[in-house]
């Protein structure tokens, strides 16, 4: 069952923030709410996070529940795991998550695997949060996504937001949920100053604290030609052309934010498709055996011919990330690639 | 009618210029003191430019444009 | 610095009781050895038989365990490794849980899904790991909850020498006296990483002296003295109590059998003469010698423990295999 929301309106006076600072009142509304969420990682007291995750908790929480780490993320990780444990609702950042190489069996080994382990007799309710996402020139080590690799793995959910809105509801469901989620925010999508951002990464957001359900996904846009199905930065560019189409081509294309990799809301995949049998994936991370794959298989799985052409996927091929701006520009999922993959799709 | 003027940033000087780099509000919008109206940007020094007073704001400057510190970029009435 | 005999006040009861615990945590190794092997023959086949995969037993390690955990009430936190099951014992983990885990049957920890080297019991906060050094983490963790819920609970994270050397190590070190954490920090060296020994894998004798590299004090306990252990732990212990923080405590213990069961050892250099380190029948001549102990009360201890472990594993052995069709149940809550 897909949910449309309308996430923006024009009223008057209504609340705006970015995505960054959505994320943060979430935080500290449930921080508010649960003295056992604590947040913990590199960076995140004073300085407010590399990438804003934690714009002024410090402040308002103090040392003892937004703590800086040293350079340790298996020991801060396995901290976040031992205290969850333990019946607290700790939040751990790994400030890239390129960098997860260096504590990944925290993560998936143990993080992930307790509760199954345990027949279910230990749960680990804690979040880790990581930044995502490239296209300012951050280089290979610096620019990943990634999701694919987590989804991948069993135990641990995995959610991206790509609106204000839906940062501050993921962030608010992943700190209540008694599972391990993986929040991953892209860095494009935080409406940062000092980083080109969309204007969707500035929107209105409700004041009181709520939840967005881990699982489902989000109509950004409705269409019946052809569905194009994405997460994160991605959606943007696909509502930005979609609007383009819709304007210059009459092509009007149906934008599904999957929001949601783990669980993956497969029949509102589903029910897109049977309506447009057309379909683009767009996914920042890499090509080959990933996420992209995963949204093809869902239809595959269950109905090949609901597809009147074979599908495209406008993703980052099996490539590092490269540095200089016209070869990063070439791997990334742009708009451009999306509209041509859209024609190509349309017309076949 | 209230001026909402580029705030002075960190130590930066007098004269130093920013920009504008998020407006959380559109021309037009009934506002309350405090509310946040904007981030502005120096270099790497982010500021929140919150409401000085209650009123309908109208906005003088775009995102990204160029102004001096103190130059005002709102006013509401 | 331990203490010679004279000096040691250690009460009749608790000496006793030293024994006590590493003779059921030795009959219990002991029915696990038998019950792996007994459907492998003619040959080899680690995937075959009642109790299958890997098995990593703990025998002549049993002074740590005694001494450590009789310092330890249910509610303090035990991390352990892929050889865990006297740790297991010791801190009171229910034996017919164990061992019904062991035999992957519905009735154990995990039910079924987790076996020998992913035992947990919440009812001791009891946990441990198939990963190097990767337990040591989340003790920090669950030191850092009782600290902040005001408690006097600490956590005690063990591992082997040669975990040492992995970088979870030296992260939780640091981190734990960073944050002056109530975790007593134990290295078990057998002498043996499976084939490689401490000389060729530690630049120095003694993880000991490491430890005040990370702003701790570090102890090493020589012979596999069950005392010396439960001596110097008494101290780590209070000392974590009393919100003091960590420290560490490497023992100089024994591994009597192979790395895990189907290891020939043709590596082993010791097995010469091994039985005479074996810890429980040198500390039953010290008591004996002591007059705490005399042989009728030695075997009675014995079949007590035998006793317990065989209803452990007839218990294991009567109770139902997990279903197929719930497989995947458990992986989310």
């Amino acid at each position: 069952m897909t949910v449309m929301e309308t996430q923006s309106t024009d009223t008057a006076g209504t609340r705006r923030l970015t995505t960054a600072k959505a994320m943060v009142e979430g935080i500290a509304q449930e921080m508010e709410r649960d003295p056992s969420v604590v947040y913990l990682g590199e960076d995140v007291g004073k300085y407010g996070g590399i990438f804003s995750s934690t714009a002024g908790l410090l402040d308002r929480f103090g040392e003892d529940r937004v703590l800086d780490t040293p350079i340790s993320e298996t020991a801060f990780i396995g901290l976040a795991i031992g205290a969850a444990v333990e019946g607290m609702r700790p939040i751990a950042e790994l400030m890239f998550v390129d960098f997860f190489g260096v504590c990944m069996d925290q993560i998936y080994n143990h993080m992930a695997k307790i509760h199954y382990e345990s027949g279910g007799a230990v749960k680990v309710p804690m979040v880790l949060t990581t930044a995502v996402g490239g296209g300012y020139s951050d280089a290979a080590q610096h620019s990943q996504c990634l999701w694919g690799t987590f989804a991948h793995l069993p135990g641990m959910k995995v959610v991206i937001p790509s609106t204000p809105h839906d940062a501050k509801g993921l962030i608010v469901s992943a700190i209540r949920d008694d599972n391990p989620v993986v929040y991953m925010f892209h860095k494009g999508v935080m409406g940062l100053p000092w980083m080109a951002k969309n204007p969707r990464a500035t929107d209105v957001v409700p004041e009181e604290p709520y939840e967005v359900p881990i699982g489902k996904a989000r109509i950004a846009r409705e269409g019946s030609d052809i569905t194009v199905v994405s997460v994160s930065l991605s959606v943007h560019h696909a509502l930005d052309v979609a609007d383009r189409l819709a304007a210059d081509g009459g092509i009007e294309a149906e934008v599904v934010d999957l929001r949601s990799l783990k669980p993956l809301d497969r029949d509102a995949i589903l029910t897109s498709v049977a309506k447009t049998g057309r379909l683009v994936v767009v996914d920042e991370d890499y090509l080959s055996y990933g996420l992209s794959g995963e949204v093809v298989a869902t239809i595959t799985d269950v109905d090949p011919g609901m597809l009147r052409a074979p599908v495209e996927r406008v993703a980052v091929p099996d490539v590092p990330l490269p540095y200089a701006r016209s070869l990063e520009t070439a791997v990334l999922p742009t708009r451009d690639r999306i509209e041509e993959a859209i024609h190509r799709v349309v017309k076949g | 009618m209230t001026d909402v003027p580029f705030p002075a940033v960190a130590d930066k000087g007098p004269g130093s210029e920013g920009v504008v780099a998020t407006w959380f509000v559109r021309d037009g919008d009934s506002v309350v003191a405090d509310q946040l109206l904007a981030e502005v940007q120096v270099d790497k020094v982010a500021v929140e430019v919150p409401a000085p007073a209650a009123g309908t704001i109208r906005l003088l400057v775009p995102e990204e444009a160029v102004v001096t510190q103190g130059a005002v970029i709102a006013r509401i009435e | 610095m331990t203490a010679t005999e004279a000096e040691r006040a250690l009460d009749a009861s608790v000496r006793v009781e030293l024994y006590r615990t590493m003779v059921l945590c030795r009959a219990f190794e002991d029915a696990i050895l038998r019950e792996y092997h007994a459907d492998k023959k003619p040959v080899f086949d680690i995937g075959a038989g009642l109790v299958p995969g890997e098995m990593h037993l703990s025998s002549g390690q049993e002074p740590v365990a005694a001494g450590v955990c009789a310092h330890l009430t249910a509610d303090d936190a035990l991390t352990a490794t892929h050889r865990p099951h006297h740790l297991a014992i010791a801190h009171g983990a229910d034996l017919r849980k164990l061992a019904a885990e062991i035999f992957g049957r519905e009735t154990g920890f995990g039910r079924g899904r987790g076996g020998h080297m992913h035992l947990f019991d919440p009812a001791t906060h009891f946990s441990c790991s198939g990963i190097i050094a990767e337990g040591y983490p989340p003790a920090l963790g669950q030191a850092f909850a009782f600290k902040r819920q005001g408690t006097d609970r600490i956590a005690v994270a063990v591992t082997g020498e040669g975990a040492a050397n992995q970088g979870a190590f030296h992260e939780s070190l640091n981190l734990a006296a960073l944050w002056n954490l109530p975790v007593v920090f134990v290295v078990e060296d057998n002498d043996w990483g499976i084939s490689v020994p401490r000389k060729t894998s530690t630049a120095i004798p003694s993880n000991a002296e490491r430890a005040a590299g990370y702003g701790m004090q570090g102890v090493r306990i020589e012979d596999n003295d069950v005392e010396a252990v439960y001596e110097a732990a008494a101290r780590a212990v209070a000392r974590a109590r009393a919100g003091e923080g960590p420290s560490l405590i490497e023992v100089h213990t024994v591994r009597l059998l192979g790395h895990f069961e189907g290891d020939a050892q043709g590596y082993r250099d010791d097995m010469a003469g091994i039985e005479s380190r074996d810890p429980i029948p040198r500390y039953e001549k010290t008591l004996s010698d002591a007059g705490l102990l005399d042989d009728a009360e030695a075997s009675r201890i014995r079949e007590e423990a035998d006793a317990k472990v065989e209803d452990a594993i007839t218990f294991a052995k009567d109770s139902p295999e997990p279903d197929p069709a719930t497989a995947s149940s458990y992986v989310f809550a």
